[in-house]
């Protein structure tokens, strides 16, 4: 008897496994365009997945408004389609429902099982819907016009419904009854499990599924086109890359743009140090406090407004000018010269802004370490005889050199990185050639006027891996040298 | 309360570390120079971070003709708050100014929340596979599939144009799950397991014990939060490319400073009295140092109370989790 009810519980279990594995791909389904079953003819749009097909009408008919006014489809037809999208949805996130139960004790199962059994019905009722929306569009008005294609995608994902509901049924069969009086229980380990779920599948569409994009790179796509078996292209922008003349000689610009940038900001890496063992040396605490205060507050401006600021102080109508003026220094109707264009000493520039507004912040981690520091210390390299900048030499810094090393590792790690903002802001027509980040370059080349998706894809992906490598590297050596990691 | 106790023993060690410097050593000439020179080089960098946000406000609040003709460079002449209220018919700021708050409060209460509970759970040791999830987020700092991926990804969803854009993607935010993580294991474990032995579920121990325990680290992701919300500005630049009025205010002053003197087309002006009457009170050099003061005022006004969370904010990121 034992041994019978072990071996079912077996099959269920393998069932189980089965059921949730569709369940998981019918859900991430409704994430990806090319599953998407509303894509029944070509006015709906190639990048829209059944997800947004549902949650937003206006942009599931966002391409169909001329398909509406010279009558190629009727926009019940729409209507249909967009209500058998709702159905589907309500439908997988029953079934999504379902499996989360499957995790409990034997009386959630049976719930579970209730769930996936409606919800598969509901999501088989949504595709033959569609496939009706379908059948309105190739019937009624010019289905050649608007070229209706069967959607291949519904037949799939009823066919997986099917699939869930036999399953449903055949477990509903296998599984013993829950005893009256068992309550809804479920392992503790799940239950956290199925807590985290939601912000899990967050981080999951929003910081992995973006990897998904990167397919682009091999594809000759251009804007509002589809990607097919036509337009595969293989390695042909990565070789392109480096074999057209322009982008090489732009890549190699905006290379030395980046390192230059990050190599001035690396070999400065020590300036927050030495801002806060300068800073603790003075005496005067209300001083202190209040150069504290202050110096922080740029770090948490736009970098729009220190453009704004920049405006200001630095171009031809700006402090300087109109302060040079009033004491006679610049003849009063000269223009004045605006020092935000042209291209010279950009890097320094830009060096000189981002240290203007990181300096004071990054300091505060090297104040709580001098404070941190063992006064013993001090009053020992006294009785030695040590010297104020002896003390700072020998015992100061010493203390914060560990927290200096891991952060010049990560400005190692981070060296591809500069960020978009400070570079777009800054950038115009005379300083173009010496501002342009790799940042700046991937949006410009990607979202640009005569842009490339492909190519700026393509050194995304360059970025990316360089990146997670350095990042590693740094870690490795740090790991090496201190036997600590930094990630 | 733990909180203050820690800042009184900073307290006293920062006294007690600048007495025994003050009777170590005797001050000699060269002692003398490095100071002053200490207190000047502080002294004119923290103007330099002071005297741009004064220098812009001084110049909003002055007569507007002086202003034209850049006399207004240390202390104002002529005050008047005519241009702050004029700023209401400059076209779409109303909207970058609701869209901007509105991302605020909700991204941020979102946010807290969803970073307080999931770093809650994953300090749950019996959750299923607990490590590798918690990895999965973490990882998420230190990569990311690139800019156009990331607008690729965006337009897939169905996301570019919309207003959840601002809000979704920044629920989960990983730097700030570590810090509330690291916080909470550093709560006593007895209070949480006694709660349990009570019959607390999960979500009972979330609501009654960890919320408030953890306020203080709350509050720092919070703040850290609604910084970022505000000044943000690249995802409106990279997603609002055909929803003007869902821009924010950030992107819209980005877009004024980068306009060149015509004012005219900035005013929904109403008539042409109304538009000669603009033309007398503003010119552009003001509409622009308006608007940049008033994407600026929040921050200067909430950062004095807020600055002691801003510094527990990177004091717990280097301990890091």
């Amino acid at each position: 008897m034992k041994e019978e009810r072990t071996q079912t519980r077996g099959v269920a279990e393998y069932v189980y496994y089965l059921q949730r594995i569709l369940i998981a791909a019918s859900v991430l389904a409704l994430f990806f365009p090319s599953m998407n079953p509303a894509r029944i003819c070509k006015l709906v749009s190639d990048n829209i997945s059944l997800f947004t097909s549902a949650v937003s009408y206006p942009s599931l008919i966002s391409g169909v408004g001329r398909g509406f006014r010279s009558g190629w489809i009727e926009e019940s037809t729409f209507v249909v389609l967009y209500i058998s999208a709702v159905i589907a949805v309500i439908g997988t996130a029953l079934v999504a429902a379902g499996a989360c139960c499957s995790l409990g004790n034997v009386k959630l199962k049976r719930l579970g099982l209730k769930f996936s059994l409606i919800g598969s019905i509901v999501q088989i009722g949504g595709y033959i819907l569609t496939i009706v929306a379908y059948n309105m569009a190739a019937n009624g008005g010019r289905p050649e016009k608007i070229e209706a294609h069967f959607p291949t995608a519904a037949l799939v994902l009823a066919i997986m419904a099917a699939v869930i509901l036999l399953t449903s049924l055949l477990l509903m069969a296998v599984l013993p009854k829950a005893d009256a009086s068992m309550e809804y229980e479920m392992e503790s380990k799940y239950k956290l499990f199925l807590m985290f779920l939601p912000f899990g599948a967050l981080a999951g569409i929003f910081c992995y599924l973006p990897l998904w994009g990167w397919r682009y790179a091999f594809f000759d796509y251009q804007t509002g086109g589809t990607l097919n078996m036509d337009n595969f292209v293989g390695f042909k922008w990565f070789i392109y890359l480096f074999q057209n003349s322009t982008t090489r000689s732009d890549i190699l610009r905006v290379m030395a743009n980046t390192l230059g940038i990050s190599g001035l900001n690396i070999i400065t890496q020590w300036i927050p140090m030495v801002f806060a063992i300068f800073l603790c040396e003075m005496k005067n605490l209300r001083f202190r406090r209040f150069v504290q205060t202050f110096t922080t507050v740029p770090n948490f401006i736009s970098w729009v407004l220190v453009y704004a600021i920049a405006l200001a102080i630095f171009s031809t109508d700006g402090f300087i000018n109109t302060f040079a003026k009033s004491i006679h220094l610049l003849d009063a109707n000269s223009e004045g010269t605006n020092y935000l264009m042209g291209n010279s000493l950009v890097w320094v520039k830009m060096w000189a802004w981002g240290v203007w507004k990181g300096v004071g912040w990054s300091a505060i981690i090297y104040i709580a370490g001098i404070s941190g520091i063992d006064q013993q210390l001090y009053e020992a390299a006294t009785v030695d005889g040590a010297g104020r900048f002896q003390k700072m030499w020998h015992v100061t810094l010493p203390g914060l050199l560990p927290t200096f090393f891991v952060l010049l590792l990560m400005a190692i790690a981070g060296i591809l990185s500069n960020g978009l903002d400070q570079y777009l802001v800054f950038h115009n027509a005379e300083n173009d050639k010496s501002i342009e980040v790799l940042d700046l370059y991937v949006y410009y080349l990607g979202l640009g006027s005569n842009g490339s998706i492909p190519l700026s894809t393509v050194v995304g992906m360059f970025k990316s891996v360089i990146s997670v490598v350095l990042l590693f590297g740094a870690n490795a050596v740090s790991k090496a040298l201190r036997g600590e990691s930094i990630i | 309360m733990a909180k203050t106790a820690q800042e009184k023993l900073d307290a006293k060690r920062e006294k007690e570390y600048n007495k025994t410097h003050k009777h170590m050593y005797k001050l000699k000439p060269g002692d003398i120079v490095f100071d002053i020179l200490n207190y000047l080089f502080f002294g004119l960098f923290t103007l330099s971070c002071i005297f741009p946000f004064y220098y812009l406000f001084i110049n909003t609040i002055s007569d507007n003709k002086l202003v034209q003709r850049g006399m207004i460079n240390f202390y104002p002449r002529g005050i008047h708050f005519q241009n702050y209220l004029s700023l209401t018919n400059v076209n779409d700021l109303g909207n970058a100014f609701i869209v901007s708050i509105t991302r605020t409060i909700f991204g941020t209460v979102l946010m807290v929340l969803a970073t307080a509970f999931v770093g809650y759970v994953v300090t749950k040791q019996e959750m299923w596979h607990r490590s590798f999830w918690y990895r999965f987020i973490v990882i998420t700092m230190y990569f990311n599939a690139g800019l156009i991926a990331t607008y690729l990804n965006m337009v897939m969803l169905g996301l570019t144009n919309n207003y959840m854009v601002y809000i979704i993607p920044g629920i989960v935010a990983p730097y700030n799950i570590i810090l509330v993580k690291t916080y909470i294991e550093s709560i006593p474990g007895e209070l949480e397991e006694s709660a349990f032995i009570d019959g607390a579920s999960y979500f009972t121990v979330f609501r009654k014990l960890i919320w408030p325990l953890s306020k203080p680290i709350l509050a720092t992701v919070a703040i850290f939060g609604a910084v970022g919300h505000w000044n943000s500005f690249q995802d409106s630049l990279l997603y609002m490319t055909n929803a003007p009025s869902l821009m924010t205010l950030q992107h819209r002053l980005y877009i004024y400073l980068n306009q060149s003197s015509n004012i005219a087309s900035m005013m929904n002006t109403s008539g042409a009295g109304a538009a000669a009457q603009f033309e007398n009170l503003l010119n552009v050099k003001v509409i622009k140092y308006t608007i940049s003061m008033i994407s600026v005022i929040p921050i200067l006004l909430v950062y004095p109370f807020m600055q002691r969370f801003f510094e527990k904010g990177i004091m717990l990121g280097a301990v890091k989790g």
